[in-house]
Order: structure tokens, then C-alpha cells, then sequence
């Protein structure tokens, strides 16, 4: 795999060996040590994922993830080191589709960038088009609208939705979730899962205190109403 | 305020018997002066006019000697008496008596003997006595040496009338005054006891820990001064505690900075062991070793700055709780089997859901038997889970060398290890933690020692909502404080 990464981290020592555990894993990394670097060097050459610390000096990750999300769908994953929920809703707000918490061994990040690639290689799904509600989604063409207009959702947004209408009144446990769109075995923490609902509902659901279409099962997980 | 009411009384009672003496003795004084004077004034001026009368008005009547009823009738004398309102008996010797009044014949013979004899005598004697009900004053005397004797009879009711009305006035007025008194009682000491009270409120405050309470100094008097050196005291009181918590609060601040400042450098030593350990076999031999600890230790920092991290959130107050229905018997099961599988499990026969924080609870369990795993290498654990609707109890009881009884308390302190000598994994701050967890779902972690050696903690939370409101996160919604356990339907 020779997939090209933009890592953009400010300390020296973490964004080396970072880049020796990405380049041992067989990617092609590209470094930058600050968000206007980081910006610059993404505009210039083509990547298929970026890396970015949350904390870094001229403009910090999350400014330079929105900013990319302006011109690309391109995978983001966050290196973040508080792993608070707030630090996951605004990355995740931001357009990032994953964190990664520090520290973390390279192991685990390899996975976690191969995850990312895997989910954003996935050619376009020339299902047909499913109806939720008011809500209807196509797959083929990656958009979904209700009554007629389009709804802006994030990759990672569009995929749970898809998970849950194709299973639409079946029950789908955090894990299952975790598993099926972010690709890597449940680590223990289910509120990006939670996270990720909660925005989906604030974009798709006429009232996001009393959703409709999809419904939290207490102790067990999520379902998509039938 | 029991001391309080103990002087309302005894001012009360005091003043109130002072009061009521004073008012005894003046009203019986002024009474029987009273008394005295008017039965005296009657008495001489009756003796005055039956002197009068036996030198004068009777010989003049001209009586014979020795007269009869019908001697008397026929000198009119007694209608004279009649008509200036005096009853008179006049005794006859042996020709009986004559009267004035028709309610006075008998009366002579019911008369004191000894005024009777005084006046056979020939003194002038008198006698208060009562004659058909009312009161009387009676005075006798003889007419000359010889002469018949005579007692004029007055109606003194007049007197003991006025008398009566007299003892009235003076009781309804020592009535009175009392109640003044106790009035008077009871405003004194409000005035005395205010400042006493204001002050029992002010240090009442102090004890719950309000430091900012001082008393009113409201006068010049000794309690004025007392009030100022018990505010001199708050004062320094509230100083000295402001000095230990600033720095107590400015050594947390110092560790959650130390802990914070380590992340960085940290998280690159962790990535660099991470491929370093890929890499062991690649070492020369004589570095190899190194290697293997560097790895190692890299861990053990880890471990130890997360956990200073952690208990540095707890002490920042920024932990919440996330509240969500869960399995007990699963979480159990499925900790256990991560943390110490080898442990003997004794579970209730059905799941358990209960909404709790599932995060805390695994990290509460989990702390436990790392604990067990570590200080009882090897000895048998039993992990026990008990629950009914109010409480669930979670214990873990390992039979190991365990702790000195007199150390038992001191295991949920920060770096406290039972065994200094001891140089394992441990950072000694895994039992505080679980401490922080728990008593953050309103439980709590209480440790016994077992007299066979051994040593068993146990965990007990609460399971309705007796945890504040507004710590629950969106995760878990106001709906999660409602109360919680039901039956689950086997999973499938």
C-alpha cells in the first residue's frame, strides 16, 4: 500500500517517529510542523489522508480540517490529547471522521489510518435508493434529501445513516456500529458512535429532542424506524 | 438555646417572686393598718357617746330604782337610742331585759361572759361580735354604782364592707403587678439574650462551614468586647483555612501541571517503544535487555501520568457522569474475564440492568482486581455481586498476605502501597482512583482486613437517583434518574 499521508503535528520528536512507524507500514508520509504549513503543503500536492494534532500554532487542527473540508472529502483523523467528549463533538463538527487519542503506539494508528483508507476507498454503492421516513438516501450517489432538499451530511454521517435504513427496525449495538463504519474493533469507546448520532439527528429529524426515525434502545444500541 | 432558655426562665421566675413578695407584704401592711385605724376610730367614738349616755341621757330619764320593762317602756328612753340608729339592751336583774330593736331580745344571754362581767363590775367593756349575720360592735356599761347595766349595739357592717373591698383592690393589684412582672421578665431578657442568640447563630454557621459569619457588636459592654474577640476569631479562623486550601488548591494545580507538561514527551516515548519492540530482536545482545526495559518503563510512565491525570480531573471537579441502562451480571463477566479470568465469580442467576455510568464501574472493578492480581500473587479471588433494588453490592475478597488491620484505612490514600519494598507495577494509586469513581455514582469503597490474612473491598452504590442532576451528560438524559432495575429479556 503506498497510500500518501499529510501528517501535520509541532512536536519534533512525535512527528518523526510517527512518520518512521507510517513509513515502516509501508506509506509515503509528508510532514508538516504547523496548521499554515500543514495547509499549504495539502493544496500543493495530492494525499490520501491527513493526519492532524488538534493543538498546533497557526491555525490549530480543527481550523485546517474545516478548511479542507471546503474542497475535499479526503480522510481526516484527529490526534488529540484529551479524548474528552466535547474534543470528539467538535472534531467530529470540524469534519474529521476519526481521533486517535495520545499517546498511542504506532500499531494502533497504522490500523486506525488503514481503517480510514479502507472506508474512504470504498468505490460508490450502486444500491438503490432507500426511503426512511421523509428521508431518502442514495447510495449511489452518496446524497441524501428530505422532502426535496438535500441534506449536507459527512461521510461519516451518510455511512451510519445507510447502516441503520438498511437495517431499518432492527437493532444495531454500539460495537456493530463501531465495527461496521469506522472498521476496527470496539476499543472501548462507543461515544463516537453516540456523537455521531447525535449530529445526524440535529440534521435529519424534524425534532432532534424527540427523534423519530432514529430511536435509541436503552441498553442496547440504535435502530432505524421500519 | 437550651442554655438560652434556662436564663428566660430563672430571670423569669426571679423577678416574678420578687415581685409577688414585695406585693404580699405592702398589701397585707397597708391592710391590717388600714384595719386597725377604722376598728379603732369606731370602737372610741362608740365608748365616747355610751360614757356620754350612762352620765347623762339615761339618769336623766329618771328611772326609779330597780325598775321594770314597763318602767323603761314609759321613759321613752329606748326611742331616743332607736333614733340615733344605736340598739340598745338594757338588763334588767331579775325583771329580764328591755330592747330597742325587735331583733336584739335573747341576745344578752349569748353575750361573752366576760364582757358581761367586766360591765357587772362597773367598767366600761366592749366586744366585736356578729348578731343576726352582720357585724357588730358592742359596748356596756352601769348606770352609776347600782344601776342597771346597759350595752349599746352598732352595726358596723359599713366598716367590713369597706374592708372587704379593700383586701379585693389589694390582691386584683398584686395580680397585676405580677403580670407586669412576668412582661418585664420576658423583655429583659430578649434584650439580654439577643446578642446571645445572634452569637449561637454566627458560630452555628461557622460550624457548618460558613466562614464568613460574625457576630453583631452592638454595645460597649462586656459583650460587646466578647463579641469582637469572637470575631477577631472567625477572622483568623477564616484566614488560616483560606491559606490551606489556596495551598492545597495550588499543589493540585501543580501536579494536573506536572502531569500535563509530561503529556507531550510522553506520548513521543510511547510511540518510539511501540516501534522500538517491533525491533527487540534486531538489538545487539548487550543492548537487547535495555531495550526490553525501556519498553517496559515507557509503560509504567504511562500508566502512572494517565492515573495522575485522572485523579487531577477528579480533584478539577471536571469529571461527569454518563449515565445508561447495563447488564451488571455481563459487566461483571466480561471485566473479570479481561482483568483476572482465573477469579471465582459469584453472580445473581439473571442479568441485572440498572442505569449506572458503565465506564466508571468497569474502571471501579477493574482497579479491584488489579489490585488483587498484584498484592496476592497467585491466591484464590472471589468477585461478588449482590444487588436488590436499592443498592448494589460489589465485592472482591482475595485470600493474599493482606494488609495490617491498623493500615486498612489508609489503602484508598494516594501512593499508599502496603509494602513499600515492593518495587511492581503499581503506581499505589489505583485503590484512590476507584475511591474518586465511586463516590462520584454517590457509593462508596470501604476495605476489611481478614483476621486469616486476606483482604476484601467492597463496593457499594446506590442505585436510584440520589446522583445530582445536573452531572448527568446527554448520553444519559434526565429519563436515566428514574429508577431502574427491570427484568431484560435474554439477549439473542
Amino acid at each position: 500500500m503506498d497510500a500518501r499521508i499529510l501528517l501535520v503535528e509541532d512536536d519534533p520528536s512525535i512527528r518523526e517517529v510517527t512518520a518512521i512507524g507510517l513509513r515502516n507500514a509501508g506509506f509515503t508520509v509528508e510532514t508538516a510542523a504547523d496548521g499554515a504549513a500543514g495547509l499549504e503543503r495539502f493544496a500543493s500536492e495530492p494525499f490520501d489522508l491527513v493526519l492532524l494534532d488538534v493543538m498546533l500554532p497557526r491555525f490549530d487542527g480543527l481550523e485546517v480540517c474545516r478548511a479542507i473540508r471546503r474542497t475535499s472529502t479526503i480522510p481526516v483523523v484527529m490526534l488529540t490529547a484529551r479524548a474528552d467528549t466535547i474534543d470528539v463533538v467538535v472534531g467530529l463538527e470540524a469534519g474529521a471522521d476519526d481521533y486517535v487519542k495520545k499517546p498511542f503506539e504506532v500499531p494502533e494508528l497504522v490500523a486506525r489510518v488503514r481503517a480510514a483508507l479502507r472506508r474512504a476507498g470504498r468505490g460508490p454503492d450502486d444500491a438503490d435508493r432507500i426511503q426512511l421516513g421523509p428521508v431518502a438516501i442514495d447510495p449511489a450517489g452518496r446524497t441524501v434529501s428530505r422532502g426535496g432538499a438535500e441534506i449536507a451530511l459527512t461521510r461519516t454521517e451518510f455511512d451510519i445513516l445507510t447502516e441503520l435504513a438498511r437495517h431499518a427496525g432492527q437493532v444495531l449495538t454500539r460495537d456493530v456500529l463501531l465495527d461496521r463504519i469506522w472498521g476496527y474493533d470496539y476499543l472501548g469507546d462507543s461515544r463516537l458512535v453516540d456523537v455521531a448520532i447525535q449530529r445526524l439527528r440535529a440534521k435529519i429529524e424534524a425534532d432532534p429532542s424527540m427523534p423519530e426515525l432514529i430511536q435509541t434502545v436503552r441498553g442496547a444500541g440504535y435502530k432505524a424506524a421500519r | 438555646m437550651h442554655a438560652a432558655r434556662g436564663i428566660r426562665a430563672r430571670l423569669t421566675v426571679t423577678l416574678v417572686a420578687l415581685v409577688a413578695l414585695t406585693a404580699i407584704l405592702l398589701g397585707a401592711g397597708a391592710y391590717l393598718f388600714v384595719a386597725n385605724s377604722l376598728h379603732d376610730l369606731a370602737l372610741r367614738d362608740a365608748a365616747a357617746q355610751a360614757r356620754f349616755d350612762l352620765s347623762v341621757t339615761v339618769p336623766d330619764a329618771g328611772l326609779p330604782v330597780g325598775p321594770t320593762t314597763d318602767d323603761i317602756t314609759a321613759s321613752h328612753l329606748l326611742d331616743t337610742f332607736h333614733q340615733r340608729g344605736i340598739g340598745a339592751i338594757v338588763d334588767l336583774g331579775p325583771n329580764g331585759e328591755a330592747v330597742s330593736e325587735p331583733d336584739l331580745p335573747g341576745v344578752l344571754t349569748t353575750l361573752p361572759a366576760d364582757l358581761r362581767q367586766r360591765v357587772a363590775q362597773g367598767q366600761l367593756a366592749f366586744a366585736w361580735t356578729t348578731i343576726t349575720g352582720r357585724p357588730r360592735l358592742i359596748v356596756g356599761g352601769r348606770v352609776g354604782s347600782s344601776g342597771p347595766a346597759l350595752y349599746f349595739v352598732r352595726d358596723v357592717t359599713v366598716i367590713e364592707e369597706g374592708l372587704t373591698q379593700l383586701r379585693l383592690a389589694l390582691v386584683g393589684g398584686a395580680l397585676i403587678l405580677i403580670l407586669l412582672a412576668l412582661l418585664a421578665a420576658r423583655v429583659i431578657a430578649r434584650g439580654v439574650l439577643a446578642p446571645v442568640e445572634a452569637a449561637s447563630r454566627a458560630a452555628e454557621r461557622i460550624e457548618r462551614g460558613d466562614l464568613s459569619a460574625r457576630v453583631p457588636v452592638a454595645s460597649n459592654d462586656e459583650f460587646g468586647t466578647w463579641a469582637e474577640r469572637f470575631n477577631r476569631m472567625a477572622e483568623a479562623l477564616a484566614d488560616t483555612i483560606g491559606r490551606l486550601e489556596a495551598a492545597e488548591a495550588q499543589n493540585r494545580r501543580f501536579v494536573a501541571d506536572v502531569a500535563h507538561e509530561l503529556r507531550t514527551p510522553l506520548a513521543a516515548l510511547v510511540a518510539e517503544a511501540s516501534i522500538l519492540r517491533d525491533h527487540l530482536d534486531a538489538l545487539p545482545a548487550e543492548s537487547r535487555r535495555a531495550g526490553e526495559l525501556l519498553v517496559a518503563d515507557v509503560g509504567r510512565l504511562r500508566t502512572l501520568v494517565d492515573e495522575l491525570m485522572e485523579l487531577s480531573r477528579f480533584d478539577a471537579r471536571a469529571e461527569r457522569i454518563a449515565l445508561e441502562p447495563i447488564d451488571l451480571r455481563r459487566l461483571v463477566e466480561t471485566v473479570t474475564a479481561a482483568r483476572l479470568p482465573e477469579a471465582t465469580l459469584v453472580l445473581p442467576r439473571d442479568p441485572f440492568v440498572v442505569d449506572t455510568d458503565p465506564r466508571r464501574l468497569e474502571r471501579i472493578l477493574g482497579n479491584l482486581l488489579d489490585n488483587a492480581r498484584e498484592h496476592a500473587p497467585g491466591a484464590p479471588v472471589e468477585v461478588t455481586l449482590t444487588a436488590d433494588a436499592g443498592e448494589i453490592v460489589l465485592a472482591v475478597a482475595d485470600r493474599g498476605p493482606g494488609v495490617p488491620a491498623d493500615e486498612v484505612g489508609r489503602l484508598f490514600e494516594r501512593f499508599y502501597k502496603a509494602d513499600p519494598s515492593r518495587q511492581g507495577g503499581s503506581s499505589g494509586l489505583g485503590l484512590a482512583i476507584a475511591a474518586e469513581h465511586a463516590a462520584l455514582l454517590g457509593g462508596t469503597l470501604t476495605a476489611t482486613a481478614h483476621p486469616d490474612g486476606g483482604l476484601r473491598i467492597v463496593l457499594r452504590v446506590p442505585v436510584t437517583g440520589s446522583l445530582p442532576r445536573s452531572d448527568v451528560t446527554e448520553t444519559g438524559g434526565p429519563e436515566a434518574l428514574n429508577a431502574t432495575i427491570r427484568s431484560q429479556e435474554p439477549k439473542p
